[in-house]
């Protein structure tokens, strides 16, 4: 170990899965005591290259050295050892267990045979104070919000002597409040010494905080920049390999005929909280219109009430001027809403189908797949291939399993299901979420001939710059109410996010 | 020739069912054997008790219970509702349907469809118990469907001790059912009930239901992913209510039969005993929903057991290795492979996406 | 006077129709909060009856059955440990399979070792003893019941606090409730969950082996056919209504208890023994109507 080591060195790490090059010969130097960031769109192998650091994921080519000393993980548990310590999007807690519990799991300090709780919780105070985080060391995981989670896991890595945080994409769930304050401690974090790497797409996260920037794409390395040296827009036409684009937004195709209106929708959740609070607003034909929040800011919500998959306990929706509040899922797909889950596995799909019966499902009921009570099984099977050729489905065949099929071509699938139906109005949920640049074009363009062809549609995008690009008009939602709303063609992604993060109440965003 | 028997002998193994199948008779050997018999006697004993003579009788009207059986358990499994109750709701048809046959006092031709009926009736009541239990309170099924078995085996207790019983005898027993009242036996295999008619009738109307209907598809769609059929509009917990009624109704039927078209008479624990509903559970369980391999399944089921009994009478080995070799051939099925696709995907590392994880 | 007999009575034909639930729920709760859908409980406590009272027959000794019943029910539950651990093979189906086996398994040997149908009972079959703690015993009412009890009377009575001191206060404890949670994250932390699967549904084995020994040893000295008559789902029950944890899981075991020596006593009183039998289960069923809880995780597993 050289003590003028950078404390991270990756050299040539390559990773490639069925029909992707993840990571392509990936250098990466972190120095010791940085805030290190990563940024990339989505597919450019951010991930990947985490979970390879990280021991998820064994590199095909390539080594690692920390500090100096070069390792190969097998598992997370080798990553650890070495000093490392990884805060997931997804938190890795365990719910029932109180933050000590979890923080000591595995490495619990003793008293005989049992736990020594007291140590276990001054222990981990002592470590939460140290750096401000905060928290009570008896508390439940499932009680406590997201931003105080994101915290436990910062404890619980250092606990285990981590001297290298990754965090992934850690601003995704947190209001701007806990945003800010998780900040304030990565540069306490620094102060002391410890080596963050900070992986994200947000331009102005990464000017706020970060020392140097490393910009991927298409699992490659396009520049590693000292952030004070380089500019947000400099650093997007890395990520992107072009400038902003710049999509006509072509008028509204019917001109101002409502196709969805939504007056007063309330939601209040089984705990009586108040999720959904008096929204209102239209969705004209031939307009997208975006809906921009972070997550958990009552969209689910708006969704689960527009398609009836849970009651609105307030307000009123029409679609193309019937009263569908009460509706039942059923009835709303017959009056013209077709609907493009976030979850396109558990919710989307059905693993154990085939290709044909999952682009039946919702329309079993229409005249043309059925005769009474009995299924057209050639109206079906032909349906289903036609959407195949149409929607470039790459499957064997209609009677393909659909567990077999890609990401992004499962999501295809999808969409050609319920972009083909005579519906008026499409509510798209992250449309293009985990899909590769090729098939999140092919969407994009699919979205806008819907539009095109006079209908509406509904896009709810954690991408502010896909609802950019496609959005007529954008609603900002925070805290389960309409904050604001936007022509999309003169606003940007700054101005976004500041209502998005309720910045416009308190004062001016950091960065 | 030693080639051909070594590829067919690879393609058995090769398929999880018949693979199972060798592996439990071995294992019922082995079982055998240790016990003191000899295996191969034993078996040749089962085949010849299951399939010559009145053997073949009585595993073809062995198979009526147990095919029945899976007939009702599958509907609602392939809706991935798994209804444990149908003994009791065999029971509690049986007990309504014998009781029609004996009491209606209008002419056979009416009195036999009647009981039928009266039996589906009463089942499919049984079972819509559990299923308002599912839907209105969360109950799950699973649990409450069982549990209702042993109240309904009380019932029945009750009702043919006391208000029905027979005086005359002094076990517990409703008095037999008057022989015009009686489903009549067929012509085929030396006599075997018409009620083979009515299964085969079943069998093919449930197929064709499967295969050709919404409603069919829209269960299959609920058994793979309940979340997915919500979503596509199917009204699940009505689905799961009416699954129940059928499933209750076919296992009320099935209880008719067997005292109207078999015992004549409804003796406590008589239905219970041979464990029909058990070995239907099975049953579809290896035919995975399938009402063509069911009844292959069923035919399976029906000669171990029928050959088991005649092992039982000739070389004194009980017939419940039966039971056991039937036990086991599901185990190692469902330890081969996942008889629904709800194992946890491994974190596919898919373009960029986490899994969006609670918590 | 009278009133008092009559009620301690009543007490412990409660306290020994709990103990076999009590047991074989806890070794349901420990699979549940290892993560293992156990519904085999029936199953392996049939077998523990069976084994206990052969053992106890050809040794005359009632502890060797019992040791015998545990060691058989252990050995039998890994055959769902691993089926549904290793193979990864559906719990349900493998459950109610294993259920099965053990029904036909018994019956088959019943007849092939003893020469007998229906029910063993033989002079040769040693009944566990009772042990009657000095003082304590000679608590009104409740001293008999609880406190003259079998070695796995008191073993139950002994693991309700011990399980509790075990999953809530020791390192084995809390890794075993991690890996029933997110198995994925106790495993990147260094624990491997397979190993805490089979270690819980190996001591569930043991546990119900012992229920079982209580069940033919202690409450009767007989093995008779599926003579467990769905107690094994009762505990299920008792588990999901007790949420796992040790003094529910006792309460609700009390309550079926309590339901099946109520049962007991008015069947002394003239009812039907076909009303009383149901009782338990209508109980059962009853209390699991009035807890209208979320049984989340069961109704995930039963409905994909």
């Amino acid at each position: 170990m050289s003590v003028n080591a950078p404390e991270l060195e990756l050299r040539g790490i390559t990773k490639r899965f069925p029909g992707v090059l993840a990571n392509d010969r990936i250098d990466l130097t972190v120095k010791t005591g940085a805030i290190h960031a990563i940024v990339g769109e989505n597919g450019a192998g951010k991930t990947t290259l985490m979970s390879i650091l990280y021991g998820l994921v064994q590199p095909d080519q390539g080594e690692i050295r920390v500090r100096g000393e070069l390792v190969r993980f097998s598992s997370a548990l080798d990553a650890i050892g070495a000093g490392l310590g990884m805060v997931h999007q997804a938190f890795k807690l365990f719910p029932t267990l109180t933050v000590a519990e979890n923080v000591v799991y595995r490495n619990e300090p003793k008293k005989g045979w049992f736990i020594d709780r007291d140590a276990a919780e001054a222990g981990v105070r002592k470590l939460a104070d140290s750096f401000g985080l905060g928290i009570d060391p008896k508390a439940r995981v499932e009680d406590l919000p997201v931003g105080v989670l994101q915290r436990v896991e910062i404890v619980k890595a250092l606990y285990r002597d981590a001297r290298v945080l990754i965090l992934d994409e850690p601003t995704a769930v947190l209001a701007p409040q806990e945003r800010d304050g998780l900040f304030v401690i990565m540069r306490r974090l620094k102060a002391a010494g410890r080596t963050i790497l900070f992986v994200t797409h947000k331009l102005n996260e990464v000017m706020a905080v970060s020392d140097r920037v490393t910009v991927l794409r298409s699992g490659r390395v396009m520049a590693d920049l000292k952030t004070s040296e380089t500019s947000p827009k400099a650093i997007s036409k890395l990520m992107t390999g072009r400038d902003i684009e710049a999509v006509a937004r072509p008028s509204l195709g019917n001109g101002g005929e409502h196709l969805l209106r939504v007056n007063d929708l309330g939601v209040v959740d089984d705990a009586g909280l108040v999720r959904l609070d008096r929204v209102s607003f239209e969705v004209q034909a031939g307009e997208i219109l975006g809906i921009a929040a972070v997550a958990g800011n009552g969209q689910s919500e708006l969704i689960d009430a527009l398609t009836g998959l849970k009651p609105a306990s307030s307000g009123s929706i029409s679609l193309n001027g019937v009263d569908i509040t009460q509706a039942e899922p059923a009835q709303r797909r017959l009056a013209g809403l077709a609907y493009v889950p976030e979850d396109r596995h558990r919710v989307g799909t059905a693993a154990g189908g085939e290709v044909w019966s999952n682009l039946l499902m919702g329309y079993q009921r229409t005249p043309k797949f059925r005769r009474g009570r009995w299924l057209r099984g050639t109206a079906v099977k032909e349906h289903a291939r036609e959407l195949i050729a149409q929607y470039d489905v790459r499957v064997g065949s209609e009677n393909t399993l659909v567990g077999t099929l890609s990401g992004g071509n499962l999501q295809k699938l999808v969409v050609a299901r319920e972009m083909t139906h005579p519906a008026e109005l499409l509510i798209a949920d992250q449309p293009t979420r985990g899909v590769d640049i090729g098939a999140i074009q092919f969407l994009h363009r699919r979205l806008l001939e819907y539009r095109d062809q006079g209908r509406g549609i509904l896009l709810i995008s954690a991408e502010l710059s896909e609802l950019l690009a496609l959005s007529n008009r954008i609603l900002v939602m925070y805290e389960g109410r309409i904050v604001a709303e936007f022509d999309a063609a003169s606003t940007d992604e700054a101005e976004l996010g500041i209502y998005m993060t309720g910045g416009h109440l308190a004062g001016a965003v950091h960065g | 020739m030693a080639e051909t028997l070594r590829a067919s002998t690879n393609r058995v193994l090769r398929n999880p069912v018949a693979f199972s199948i060798v592996l439990s008779l071995l294992l019922g050997a082995a079982i055998i054997a240790a016990t003191g018999t000899n295996p191969l006697l034993a078996y040749s004993e089962m085949v010849r008790g299951a399939l010559t003579g009145s053997g073949l009788r009585n595993t073809v009207s062995r198979m009526i219970p147990i095919v029945g059986m899976a007939l009702a358990i599958s509907i609602p499994f392939r809706a991935g509702v798994i209804n444990l109750g149908g003994e009791g709701q065999m029971v509690i048809g049986g007990l309504a349907g014998t009781l029609a046959a004996i009491y209606l006092p209008l002419p056979p031709v009416l009195v036999i469809p009647l009981a039928l009926v009266a039996g589906m009736v009463a089942g499919a009541l049984w079972a819509l118990l559990p299923a308002i239990g599912q839907t209105a309170l969360k109950l799950p099924i699973l649990i409450s469907s069982l549990l209702l078995n042993y109240p309904a085996r009380a019932l029945t207790g009750y009702m043919v001790r006391f208000p029905f019983a027979d005086p005359t005898v002094t076990s517990s027993s409703t008095v037999p059912v008057p022989e015009s009242n009686r489903i009549p036996k067929l012509a085929l295999f030396d006599g075997v009930s018409a009620s083979l008619v009515l299964l085969i009738l079943l069998l093919i109307g449930v197929a064709l239901f499967n295969l050709r209907t919404v409603p069919g598809y829209e269960t299959r769609m609920t058994g793979l992913n309940s979340r997915f059929s919500r979503y596509g509009g199917v009204a699940v917990d009505r689905q799961v209510v009416w699954v129940m009624l059928a499933s209750g109704g076919i296992a009320g039927m099935i209880g008719t039969h067997l005292v109207v078209g078999e015992t004549y008479r409804f003796l406590d624990g008589d239905l219970v005993v041979s464990g029909f509903a058990w070995s239907g559970l099975l049953v579809a369980l290896l035919a995975r929903h399938r009402p063509g391999p069911m009844l292959a399944a069923g035919a399976f089921f029906a000669a171990l057991q029928i050959g088991g009994l005649a092992m039982q009478r000739n070389v004194n080995v009980p017939w419940q290795i039966a039971q056991v070799l039937q036990a086991v051939v599901i185990i190692m099925i469902a330890g081969r492979f996942v008889l629904k696709a709800r194992r946890e995907t491994a974190a596919v590392i898919e373009g960029e996406t986490t899994v969006t994880g609670e918590v | 006077m009278f009133e008092q007999l009559f009620d301690s009575a009543l007490v412990e034909s409660v306290v020994r129709a709990l103990i076999p639930i009590l047991l074989a729920a806890l070794g349901g709760m420990i699979c549940d909060r290892a993560g293992v859908f156990q519904i085999s409980l029936e199953g392996m406590m049939l077998v523990g009856a069976f084994t206990a009272v052969a053992g106890s027959y050809l040794a005359t000794s009632a502890t060797v059955g019992t040791v015998i019943a545990m060691a058989a029910g252990s050995a039998f539950s890994l055959v769902l440990a691993y089926g549904a651990v290793s193979r990864q093979g559906d719990p349900i189906v493998i459950g109610v399979a294993v259920n099965l086996l053990a029904l036909g398994l018994t019956s088959f040997l019943l007849p092939q070792l003893f020469g007998v149908r229906g029910v063993f009972q033989d002079p040769r079959v040693d009944g566990l003893n009772r042990f009657p703690i000095p003082f304590l015993s000679d608590i009104p009412i409740v001293g008999p019941a609880i406190f003259r009890s079998t070695i796995p009377g008191y073993l139950a009575m002994l693991a309700v606090p011990a399980l509790w001191v075990f999953l809530f206060r020791t390192p084995i404890g809390l890794r075993l409730r991690g890996v029933g949670e997110r198995p994925v994250s106790a495993e990147t932390l260094g624990v491997n969950p397979t190993q805490y699967k089979y270690a819980a549904v190996v001591a569930s084995g043991m546990l119900c082996g012992l229920a079982g020994a209580q069940l033919a040893l202690g409450n009767v000295v007989q093995f008779s056919e599926n003579m467990s008559s769905g107690r094994g789902w009762i505990a299920v029950v008792a588990v999901m209504l007790g949420r796992a944890h040790p003094a529910g899981v006792l309460g609700a075991s009390a309550l079926f208890g309590a339901a099946e020596g109520l049962g007991f006593r008015l069947q002394g009183n003239g009812l039907p023994v076909q009303i009383t039998d149901a009782l338990p289960y209508v109980a059962t069923l009853v209390a699991l109507a009035l807890a209208r809880k979320r049984f989340k995780r069961i109704l995930e597993l039963t409905a994909a």
